[in-house]
């Protein structure tokens, strides 16, 4: 029997991406806490109102979708200041212990994304026990069926989502207001104009009042999320969003990777920080802040989209490994021919409202048959943050057919095809921030907010940022970092690169993406612990007891 | 075992340090070793950079071996853990004993260029004369080394000390270390006129790579080329 989750222990943002469920806004909010008591009485406020993870509907053991959601989570300082026992603080993992700012050399986070430029709530963070981030709030808004699917009736709609984040604001000010100086909201997200703000607001990107799944260079994010054993909306979606099996089947990852207190893809218990009730069912998550230059991405492209032979789109794919119009995977529609197949299927299932088929059909893929790199480059995005099973690399023996540079899938190495990268996945879950008004510009307010969830920030998270995004050596691609999320350098003796390969087999010379800047960049974030209900509930009451 | 691998030869030496205590310091002749290594952290580059033929090089001193459990005393041990019935004296009778070091040593691991000769002791007589005063800072304190007057007698003195260890670092190839450090430097320069020239009409990228191939002068190892122990150019 496969296992069965406690969706009634776990928080609903571990396991479902709202966005995905329609809630296109939401509020981000983070305290600091002055009195240790007041701050459990506060917690206990929050548990009762967190939204799990149940199923939602109709019928037994559902709920409906609530009109806004609660999550909470704790940065370590937050949970020192719950009182939480030395035995079990000594248990988190030490990167999180340590927070973000300190890790800003493994993440990379130099020069315009070193702690100086962050928001000034993360700027001060970790400096003062005044200014201490202790406690995340999220709040997500439901947006009501629209009455029809006139633009007009979806903007009203979505207008409805961001009064419910509102509503779920004004009651967390209520608990605020409760703990009477015990607890402390924390300001300075950046906002529009300079302005700084006691909160940080997210919401989909709309496309005339219609919200859409694109952040702001405009690629469909949120596609092949990692699917893990017992969430069962996501038992129809293993293909390509879970791990290859030796015969080339899929089957959900380990729970493990994802949850503490479950066994992970090595057949044992991620570490964890006793006792067990503390642990089991929370997470760790990286919330992360990324100013996105749209003016610097726009001029680049332009630039580049001019000389490359493919054109301005297929180069904008070729950044990602997707397309940007419907986010159809580069190795499925590498060409113009491909790419109209694959449209007229997509649009088919679409029109059929098969969401389960489009969601095969964007995520269910290998790089098995582009070794190679012709096809999706080495460096695009979602090649460097998930390479399937491509790690397994090797030259190939008897290269008549190929000339040099011809890789192919390494049989027999590992024990299934994804040894490399299975313990490497992250749940990614986020919404953009601000708009775009001007898109020759980079200094207006806009980005993602991105919050990461694994059950090991550094074997997970950390690693991909800093050996997957910042490196190219298991890429065997040198120098070359991932091209939208890397952080470049713009030295005069050693410019950033990227080369887009080629198929080895074909006279086509690579193309070299020569000074690449920096699309992207850190306005600040931390490492923060999703505990389970049982563990809020514990936390709470004060009776966290690892003995 | 071979300490030879190709023309590649992989060094290992552990020189044992007197238990002495330096003069007019309060210091162990091994801590002060590990001391002047330490600086060495805190230079611009190695001293050993100024050695010819070097790949790769690493000094440490060698305190005891750190033991993280017992060693497990082969099949009589595994037996007895399935049959009780060996008597636990006789269990622990066959466990191998925990060694000791007699001292603490000086440990130089390297993996240098030698050519077809196989033979290391041009390349210690080429490490005197480029470092002496460095060398002899470190193994004075050695036993043994107050013999030491010249190069032949260093390299002898290293030879005597160096077991038959034979781990290569795989991030070199064949070639002495002049040929590597140019073949680097072509390497990382035709990257630039790769991104440099992209797109260019035939006959100017022609023209161009005739010019480049003037510049960086591939049959010149002297020159334009890497200096030894940078990794990267200005």
């Amino acid at each position: 029997m496969t296992q069965q989750l406690d969706l009634l222990d776990i928080q609903g943002n571990v396991l479902r991406a709202y966005g995905r469920f329609r809630y296109p806004a939401a509020r981000y909010v983070f305290f600091n806490i002055r009195d240790g008591a007041r701050g459990r009485d506060f917690v206990a406020a929050l548990t009762r109102r967190v939204t799990t993870a149940v199923q939602w509907g109709e019928g037994p053991d559902k709920l409906p979708a609530p009109e806004w959601t609660l999550n909470v989570a704790f940065a370590y300082q937050g949970l020192k200041e719950l009182d939480l026992p030395r035995e079990s603080l000594i248990g988190f993992s030490p990167e999180f212990v340590a927070g973000m700012k300190d890790r800003r050399d493994i993440l990379g986070d130099d020069g315009p994304s070193a702690p100086e430029h962050w928001d000034p709530i993360w700027q001060r963070n970790r400096e003062t026990r005044e200014h201490d981030v202790h406690v995340f709030v999220s709040i997500n808004g439901l947006m009501p069926l629209p009455k029809d699917a006139e633009p007009a009736a979806i903007h009203a709609a979505v207008l409805e989502a961001q009064v419910r984040v509102e509503a779920g604001y004004r009651w967390l000010q209520d608990q605020l207001a409760a703990c009477q100086g015990g607890v402390v909201q924390l300001g300075g997200h950046r906002g529009d104009d300079g302005d700084l703000l006691d909160y940080q607001d997210v919401k989909a990107v709309l496309d005339n009042g219609v919200p859409t799944s694109k952040e702001h260079f405009g690629y469909t994010d949120g596609i092949g999320d990692p699917v893990f054993e017992g969430v069962p909306y996501d038992a129809d979606r293993i293909n390509g969003r879970g791990k290859q099996l030796d015969n080339g089947q899929w089957a959900p990852l380990a729970a493990g990777e994802f949850l503490l207190g479950h066994t992970d893809e090595a057949l044992e218990y991620p570490p964890a920080p006793s006792p067990l009730l503390l642990s089991r069912n929370g997470t760790y998550m990286i919330y992360r802040k990324l100013h996105e230059n749209v003016g610097t991405f726009e001029k680049y492209l332009d630039e580049h989209g001019e000389r490359y032979q493919g054109g301005k789109e297929l180069l904008a794919a070729k950044f990602v490994g997707r397309w940007r119009d419907n986010g159809a995977p580069i190795v499925k529609a590498w060409d113009a021919a491909s790419k109209a197949r694959f449209d007229a299927e997509l649009a088919a299932l679409e029109k059929a409202h098969d969401s389960h088929g489009a969601d095969q059909l964007l995520s269910n893929f290998t790089y098995d048959e582009d070794m190679s790199g012709g096809r999706c480059p080495f460096s695009a995005h979602i090649r460097r943050i998930n390479p399937r099973a491509s790690l397994e690399l090797t030259r190939d023996e008897q290269p008549p057919a190929k000339v040099c540079g011809g890789f192919s899938v390494s049989k027999g190495a590992f024990d299934t095809p994804g040894a490399l990268s299975n313990r490497r996945r992250i749940l990614r879950r986020g919404l953009p921030y601000g708009e775009v008004k001007d898109r020759s510009r980079d200094d207006g307010n806009h980005g993602i907010v991105i919050m990461m969830l694994n059950a090991d920030i550094n074997r997970q998270f950390e690693f991909v940022q800093q050996q997957w995004i910042n490196y190219g050596n298991d890429f065997k691609a040198g120098n070359d970092k991932e091209i939208l999320l890397g952080n470049h350098s713009q030295s005069e003796h050693f410019p950033s690169k990227a080369v887009l390969q080629v198929d080895p087999n074909s006279d086509e010379a690579p193309y070299i993406l020569p000074r690449l800047p920096r699309f992207v960049e850190t306005r600040g974030g931390d490492y923060f612990f999703v505990p389970s209900l049982t563990a809020l509930r514990m936390i709470a009451a004060g009776t966290v007891d690892p003995t | 075992m071979s300490n030879l691998s190709g023309n590649a030869y992989a060094l290992t030496v552990l020189s044992p340090i007197k238990p002495g205590i330096v003069a007019d310091e309060e210091i162990a002749y091994a801590d002060k070793v590990r001391s002047i290594l330490l600086g060495w952290n805190e230079l611009k580059n190695s001293p050993m950079t100024a050695v010819p033929q070097t790949y790769l090089c690493r000094y440490f001193v060698l305190d005891n071996p750190y033991t993280e459990s017992l060693p497990g005393g082969g099949a009589l041990d595994t037996i007895s853990d399935w049959l009780p019935v060996v008597p636990d004296w006789l269990r622990r009778a066959v466990m191998p004993a925990h060694d000791q070091l007699k001292s603490r040593y000086l440990v130089f691991s390297a993996n240098v260029h030698v050519g077809p000769s196989g033979d290391i002791a041009p390349y210690l007589r080429g490490m005197w004369q480029a470092i002496r005063p460095q060398i002899e800072s470190i193994w004075q304190y050695c036993y043994g080394f107050d013999e030491v007057k010249d190069a032949d007698g260093f390299a002898a003195y290293i030879q005597r000390c160096a077991l038959p260890a034979s781990l290569f670092f795989v991030g070199s190839n064949d070639e002495a270390l002049p040929e590597q450090l140019k073949a680097l430097y072509i390497k990382q320069e035709f990257a630039k006129f790769a991104v440099a020239n992209q797109g260019l009409p035939t006959a100017t990228l022609r023209q161009h790579f005739r010019d480049f191939m003037t510049r960086i002068a591939p049959h010149e190892l002297a020159a334009p080329t890497w200096e030894p122990g940078k990794y990267r150019l200005p």
